[in-house]
């Protein structure tokens, strides 16, 4: 059990990540940009995506180690590796997954000159962070008098969902476009604990040698569409249903801008997915609440009273830590996530007197850096990335980024488009350092999608 | 030009083709192992001279209690060795032998802690730690009912006692249980 606890933690690190979309931000008017920022200032009159194929992306990371750290084949003992893992956790770590696949994503320029694009995607996302008291619980045990175990970083998010979008990019001025987007969320499942609190800890005690205390629990289990009725089967009709609106439904809105201050600098900013998701539908939570404090037991040595120490204790202790299934409605926020970049852009190709030009030249070169934030209850960090991008023609575009996340200090990012009249093709990946060695790589993100854009440069 | 496109495809096909891992050793989890401890408060006492009388106040030599106890199956086979604390403090004036004993589910007794616990009188208080060795840690596994007997000695000096005695004999104890996890 505990071998199967240490190989999923690990597994993790392969499949679990972030959620920052650090190369595809802003990069080579992909229609999927919009998605990050709806006030990018795409460049076609019509696109769509290939259906199932415009995007599919996969995110995962663990703050805590690599499968490496643990099972480097480098003469150091495992419990040595373990030992040192368990000494370099921080007060929590955390660890993340993030799943989408793009089903459906159209364009469209409207002769005042917005751009509206909509579609439908599913995500899954995945935030866990676990506090290191009850790594040291595990760890070390509880023979520390007075050591308090709390329980109070314990934080999880879980959802499947299906995202219905649209939105608009208009440019307000000169030298300013604004976007926003509607998103209607409709949750397929869903489980999330936050807030939760309490300590365990043990005393030296009065009536005994120790006095142990489950002090101010407050722990809390929200889920739906976990727990079915009996009478609901879980098959394909139903799931699909449930992707499409008649799962629990919310409501979130992206805001985007950006500005050109000078014709070759620019600053853009994004907020996605400032939402919620009211959840009403085969709801099923769990709280725990309440205070116990043990001494042990107190046997009175009568031959006249039966044992029942153990069935008291335990009735005592259910009346003042009590269990609760409650079925009552909840609403969570969805991880709002904040996008801000600053590009300078150079290199415009030159012109002589016999090139008739119709449209914009875009630059070839272009540097930045780029901050996100993910931003939830859970857990919140920050990312901070410098990156360079380049076209080639009308045909490539590449982008490379430096980014500093949790995972990482260095991580390097690579993006390449394509396209062949219409067709548009891209592939996007991050943690380039970790193919040194797959092991030791604590994030990946990668992206991959099929575009058909037209009337685009 | 610094990067071209065929410079990039390159650069791909390098990092596809030379993508690489150092090696790692999986059958190195088998060796894999962690040793904690959890302490437990356990059972105290505090009893005077009635608790030693019968309804004629005569007095009882042997006094036992004993506490059902959940299974502890699930502990198996990581739980190495258990080891008892107890204090004990006696203003009797007699000597007192406090067995901490072990039975099953027909409550047949399985196991004796060994030293047994001899409580001087008169005495203050004194710590005891016994333990369960490894190589008799699977009673645990059997054990339904945690118990103690305590055998009240004949006094020297042919002195009874009385229920309007002042005395007191207290114990507290608890419990540490060392745990090694490991691939079983």
């Amino acid at each position: 059990m505990r071998k199967l606890v240490v190989l999923s933690s690990f597994l993790c690190t392969f499949f679990i990540s972030a959620q920052n979309k650090q190369v595809l931000y802003d990069f080579a008017e992909l229609p999927q940009t919009l998605l990050l920022n709806p006030a990018v200032d795409f460049q076609g009159k019509f696109h769509f995506g290939v259906p199932g194929l415009s995007q599919i992306s996969f995110h995962g990371g663990f703050s805590g180690f690599s499968a490496y750290d643990l099972l480097a084949d480098n003469n150091v003992g495992i419990n040595d590796k373990i030992r040192d893992i368990y000494q370099s956790f921080g007060k929590s770590e955390f660890l993340s997954f993030n799943q989408r696949l793009e089903l459906l994503n159209i364009g469209f320029r409207r002769r005042n000159n917005d751009y509206v694009s909509f579609g439908y995607y599913q995500e899954l996302d995945v935030l866990v962070k676990f506090p290191k008291d009850m790594i040291d619980l595990y760890y070390e045990g509880n023979t520390v008098l007075n050591r308090r175990y709390s329980v109070d970083k314990l934080a999880a998010q879980a959802e499947l969902l299906g995202v219905f979008h649209i939105g608009v990019s208009r440019k307000v001025g000169e030298f300013t476009r604004m976007g926003g987007r509607v998103k209607v969320y409709s949750s397929v499942a869903s489980a999330s604990t936050k807030r939760n609190s309490g300590a365990f800890y043990t005393e030296n005690g009065s009536d005994n040698i120790y006095r142990q205390h489950l002090s101010n629990i407050d722990l809390l289990l929200e889920t739906s569409g976990i727990k079915l009725p009996s009478d609901v089967e879980l098959d394909q009709p139903y799931v699909q249903r449930q992707f499409l609106f008649g799962g629990n439904l919310g409501l979130g809105l992206d805001f985007g801008f950006t500005y050109q201050p000078k014709e070759q600098w620019e600053i853009t900013g994004s907020i996605q997915d400032l939402g919620f998701i009211y959840y009403t539908k085969n709801v099923e939570s769990y709280r725990i609440k309440g205070s116990y404090q043990l001494d042990g037991f107190q046997l009175d040595f009568d031959p006249n009273t039966p044992d029942t120490y153990w069935s008291d204790l335990k009735d005592d202790f259910e009346e003042r830590i009590v269990m609760d299934t409650i079925h009552a409605n909840y609403m969570n926020f969805r991880p709002a996530k904040l996008n801000g970049s600053l590009t300078y852009s150079f290199g415009r190709k030159r012109l002589d007197d016999c090139t008739f030009v119709n449209g914009v030249t875009p630059y070839t070169h272009k540097v930045g850096a780029h901050l996100f934030s993910r931003l939830n209850v859970v857990h919140s960090y920050i990312a901070a990335t410098l990156f360079y991008e380049r076209r080639f023609g009308k045909i490539f575009s590449t982008k490379l980024t430096y980014t500093a996340d949790p995972f990482s200090y260095a991580n390097v990012g690579f993006g390449i488009s394509a396209r062949a009249g219409a067709f548009n093709i891209y592939a996007i990946t991050d943690n380039l350092l970790g193919l040194r060695n797959v092991y030791a790589m604590q994030s990946t993100n990668i992206q991959f999608g099929m575009n058909f854009i037209f009337g685009a440069y | 030009m610094i990067l071209n496109p065929k410079k990039i495809s390159y650069f791909v096909l390098f990092l596809l083709c030379f993508s690489c891992t150092k090696p790692i050793d999986m059958d190195q989890l088998d060796d894999a192992s962690l040793d904690s401890s959890y302490l437990f408060t356990l059972i105290h006492l505090d009893l005077n001279a009635p608790n030693f009388l019968d309804d004629f106040n005569q007095e009882i030599a042997v006094s036992s209690d004993m506490v059902s106890i959940p299974k502890l199956d699930d502990l198996h086979p990581y739980l190495k060795r258990a080891e008892f604390t107890v204090k004990t403090e006696n203003s009797f004036n007699r000597n007192f032998t406090l067995n901490i004993l072990f039975y099953d589910k027909d409550q047949q007794l399985i196991y004796t802690l060994k030293p047994v616990i001899i409580v001087p009188s008169n005495s203050s208080e004194l710590m005891h730690v016994l333990e369960i060795p490894e190589n008799d840690i699977n009673v645990i596994y059997n054990t339904r009912y945690f118990g103690m007997d305590m055998s009240l000695w004949n006094s020297t000096t042919g002195d009874l006692i009385e229920v309007t005695d002042d005395f007191e004999f207290a114990v507290k104890s608890s419990i540490k249980l060392f745990f090694n996890f490991k691939k079983a």
